[in-house]
């Protein structure tokens, strides 16, 4: 499959820096085409501009200044998130890529005001993430970056297509072994994507 | 009381706008004292940096590059968010302001092996948001509004332990029309006069 892997991380040496690079060499050991975007390698402003409002609900015109990163997402036929969760929420370069690139016409259409999904290229979808706080602490908190997973990409993407959530919590009390572990699953998950 | 106005929007021209300047004028009509941060019109730059990310545990260190917001958030006892909802959420721009301003030792104190966090905000009183969203009430509600949850749920456990919450939006936002927008201007007036009083 053609894999767009959305990794956001400003660190190179991070934990989310090794389970990108084992995202990615999993897929790839796996036969997979993977699509490497690298959100701040590659510099992605986050800022929706004036200009991109205007013209927000004017499909052909809304994607000229994201056209690049349209294509890649068009093109995938699976897409797989490797992210922190920051305060609950995607870092904003990430949440910045949903506002900028998942536009009219390219992620859902608009009819009469109502919104209809049609991401339907991709076919699969997995999240990779760490979280600082406890799985507790963010269920109590409602789980936000859970929720944009599982419930607003699953309905964008075709309709019954897999979303896989791989989680760990309360990154900052775990131990060399634990983190070793997470990183080896997400490996063979990825092998078998 | 003194209220932080966090307000997010690229056009000056927009609806976001005229709730600003709604609840501004509602805010000093109730004798209350408030600053404003224009995330877009300062060029806020959401993306946390390598080198911020790097010194994000060091104390003292960690705020530099966002001095003056920190100083903000430290000086209000009442913040009040005005954003657009986008995708269900906060824009980038006002997640980036989140990221990079609650910073850890200020806004709260790391875990330890036997302790959670703790909160270190709580001169915060009272959080407010004021939005408009495209989806319904329904819709927003069938998601989970994470947009919602983030800032009433994720920021307010490390204010006030009794933090009081006001969440007001415009749903629907597509279909709006001069009357429901302007019925929503007079809500958000109404609403905030008491929530602060």
């Amino acid at each position: 499959m053609r894999i767009l892997v959305l990794f956001s991380h400003p660190v190179e040496t991070s934990f989310g820096a090794a389970l990108h690079g084992q995202v990615v060499q999993s897929l790839q050991s796996a036969g997979h085409e993977v699509d490497d975007c690298d959100l701040y390698a590659e510099d992605f402003d986050p800022r929706l501009t004036r200009q991109e409002r205007l013209h927000y609900h004017d499909p052909g015109v809304n994607r000229g200044p994201v056209a690049a990163y349209v294509d890649r997402l068009l093109n995938a036929e699976a897409m797989v998130i490797v992210t922190p969760v920051w305060n609950f929420g995607y870092p904003a370069i990430l949440k910045g890529f949903f506002d900028r690139v998942f536009l009219p016409g390219v992620s859902f259409d608009m009819t009469r005001g109502k919104v209809m999904p049609c991401l339907h290229n991709i076919r699969k979808l997995s999240v990779v993430t760490t979280y600082g706080g406890t799985r507790l602490r963010a269920f109590l908190a409602g789980d936000p970056p859970r929720k944009i997973a599982m419930r607003i990409l699953r309905a964008t993407i075709r309709p019954a297509a897999p979303v896989l959530y791989h989680a760990l919590y309360d990154m900052n009390r775990r131990s060399e072994e634990e983190r070793h572990a997470f990183l080896t699953g997400v490996g063979k998950a990825m092998e078998v994507f | 009381m003194k209220a932080l106005i966090i307000y997010c929007h690229p056009c000056a021209e927009s609806f976001n706008a005229a709730i600003l300047s709604t609840v501004v004028d509602a805010l000093e009509h109730a004798g209350h004292e408030s600053r404003v941060r224009d995330l877009y019109a300062e060029g806020f730059e959401p993306a946390m940096s390598a080198a911020e990310r790097r010194t994000y545990h060091e104390e003292a260190l960690n705020v530099q590059p966002v001095k003056e917001h920190v100083e903000d958030i430290a000086w209000a006892d009442l913040l009040v968010f005005v954003y657009p909802t986008w995708w269900y959420g906060l824009p980038a721009m006002l997640k980036g302001w989140l990221d990079r301003v609650w910073l850890p030792h200020v806004t709260f104190s790391m875990p330890s092996e036997t302790s959670g966090p703790r909160p270190k905000m709580q001169h915060i009183k009272a959080i407010a948001i004021v939005t408009t969203c495209g989806a319904s009430w329904w819709l927003s509600k069938v998601v989970g509004e994470p947009g919602r949850k983030t800032i009433l749920r994720g920021l307010r456990i490390l204010c006030a332990p009794h933090c009081r919450t006001l969440y007001l939006a415009h749903y629907k936002m597509d279909t709006s029309t001069p009357q429901s927008r302007s019925r929503y201007l007079a809500n958000v007036r109404k609403k905030l006069e008491k929530f602060t009083s």
